[in-house]
């Protein structure tokens, strides 16, 4: 599978997004400060937006979904039964994948905002679509619920999954890393060899650069216990 | 002080709590309560039963800073400028100190390039910081912040302590899952199932918490 995104050009204001990038099956992390354009850029490539100029291509993607960062403006069903039901799916698995205490016949729009977004991740993550859009996915999670995500992105058997999060403390192991400045995307290629590179890093990961640590060759899981040792 | 009574309201039950000036943190799973006991305090909701008072004050007749979880829900104005000024305006300052206070605190939050800008178009976070430039825009005796920090960047969160350790309004009380953010509070509330579980200083309620995922990653890896 494969998504390209051809010279993108949208300008809102003085703000402009300029970009051209590919994307392979694996699981890409875009990270970005407030405003760099990442929410724009998750639209592009899940089609919700067109840019002014520009193509974005895709090559053997026949399903695609775009978790928003606020999830509580796309419920559509009036209970939790009817909100699973929308995605095709059936409530009892999804309520027990969520991870959360309430039942089919209740306001979805009750639940608190962690809970909701469990709740859609979970639906989300059961439909395994080829292109998998997330953004800010763990905003309001908590670790038992951030943990779950990660394991949900890694079990992933196939397709395409782009991450655009500001997530300092749970990250799941991610193939590729790419970072989103004043509208432009800069790959910064394989995760093994870029983590060095790597300006958005988490604070123990920078830390630990700082330290003296070699964190080439290395998944972002190892770089855990990397830190660990390095400590010991 | 922040004083709390045999509140009840929903499934939060807290027969009595009382909080120093300074900044407290709240923490635990979702669903655990979190978010309704903020809203109490801030007086967004009105308990069944119980009161909370802040310096012996109802919360309707301090002045609060309320950073709601859901950013533009409170949103009212169309423009990030008449948005920023609305609790200056509503409480009939001077239109000429309105301006300036406006312009300055978008500046302290780097946000004076959104101020002509409609609110629609914004990005998650940048809503988040109109949000929090308008509760901080008044001078709050206390700065209520729900998960804040789950839509912001590190070099955007740096700015956000720098200023608040310039401006600290007497209380500040803050819901994350950012548990080294948490680390950083003067008080952390550990919540579960309605109630307060646990409390203490960051380093006492994170010892005992030491085996779970709730322990920060900073505490963890250095």
């Amino acid at each position: 599978m494969r998504l390209c995104l051809q010279e993108l050009h949208l300008r809102r204001g003085s703000w402009e997004l300029a970009c051209t990038a590919g994307f392979r099956d694996g699981v890409h992390f875009v990270s970005g400060n407030v405003g760099s354009g990442k929410t724009t850029l998750s639209m592009l490539c899940a089609g919700l937006i067109l840019p002014e100029s520009g193509r974005v291509m895709t090559s053997g993607i026949s399903t695609r979904a775009l978790s928003f960062q606020f999830p509580e403006y796309h419920v559509t069903g009036s209970t939790i039964g009817k909100e699973i039901a929308s995605w095709g799916l059936q409530a009892e698995t999804v309520l027990e994948n969520a991870g959360i205490g309430a039942g089919e016949g209740d306001d979805p729009l009750t639940l608190s905002r962690g809970e909701l977004k469990r709740l859609e991740l979970a639906c989300i993550f059961s439909a395994e679509p080829d292109l998998l859009i997330l953004d800010e996915p763990f905003s309001s999670l908590d670790c038992a619920g951030k943990h779950r995500l990660c394991h949900w992105i890694e079990e992933r058997e196939r397709g395409i999954t782009i991450l655009f999060s500001h997530e300092r403390s749970v990250l799941p192991d991610v193939d590729c890393l790419w970072e989103m400045e004043g509208g432009r995307l800069t790959s910064l290629g394989k995760t093994a060899g870029a983590i060095p590179h790597w300006k958005d890093a988490p604070h123990y990961i920078s830390t630990a650069l700082e330290m003296g640590a070699d964190l080439v060759n290395i998944s972002l899981k190892s770089v855990e216990e990397a830190v660990c040792r390095i400590r010991d | 002080m922040i004083g709390i009574r045999d509140l009840r309201y929903r499934s939060l039950d807290i027969p009595g709590l009382t909080l120093d000036p300074g900044t407290t943190a709240v923490i635990g799973p979702n669903g655990s309560g979190k978010t309704t006991f903020l809203e109490l305090c801030a007086g967004v909701a009105a308990p069944d039963s119980g009161t909370v008072t802040i310096d012996g004050e109802r919360p309707c007749d301090t002045t609060i800073g309320w950073v709601c979880e859901f950013p533009d829900r409170n949103m009212i104005f169309s423009r990030v400028s008449d948005e920023l000024a609305s609790p200056l305006r509503f409480r009939h300052d001077d239109c000429r100190e309105v301006v300036m206070q406006v312009e300055k605190m978008a500046e302290n939050l780097g946000i004076s390039s959104l101020l002509t800008r409609d609110i629609k178009g914004l990005s998650g976070g940048e809503k988040v910081l109109v949000s929090l430039a308008t509760a901080l825009v008044a001078a709050p005796h206390l700065l209520i912040m729900d998960e804040t920090d789950s839509h912001l960047d590190q070099t955007t969160l740096e700015r956000i302590r720098e200023y608040l350790s310039r401006h600290m309004p007497p209380y500040i009380l803050y819901c994350t899952q950012d548990m080294d953010a948490a680390a950083s509070a003067d008080h952390l509330l550990v919540f579960g199932g309605g109630r307060v579980a646990d409390q203490g200083t960051p380093d006492a309620v994170f010892e005992r918490l030491r085996d779970t995922c709730f322990h920060p990653p900073a505490r963890r890896f250095f």
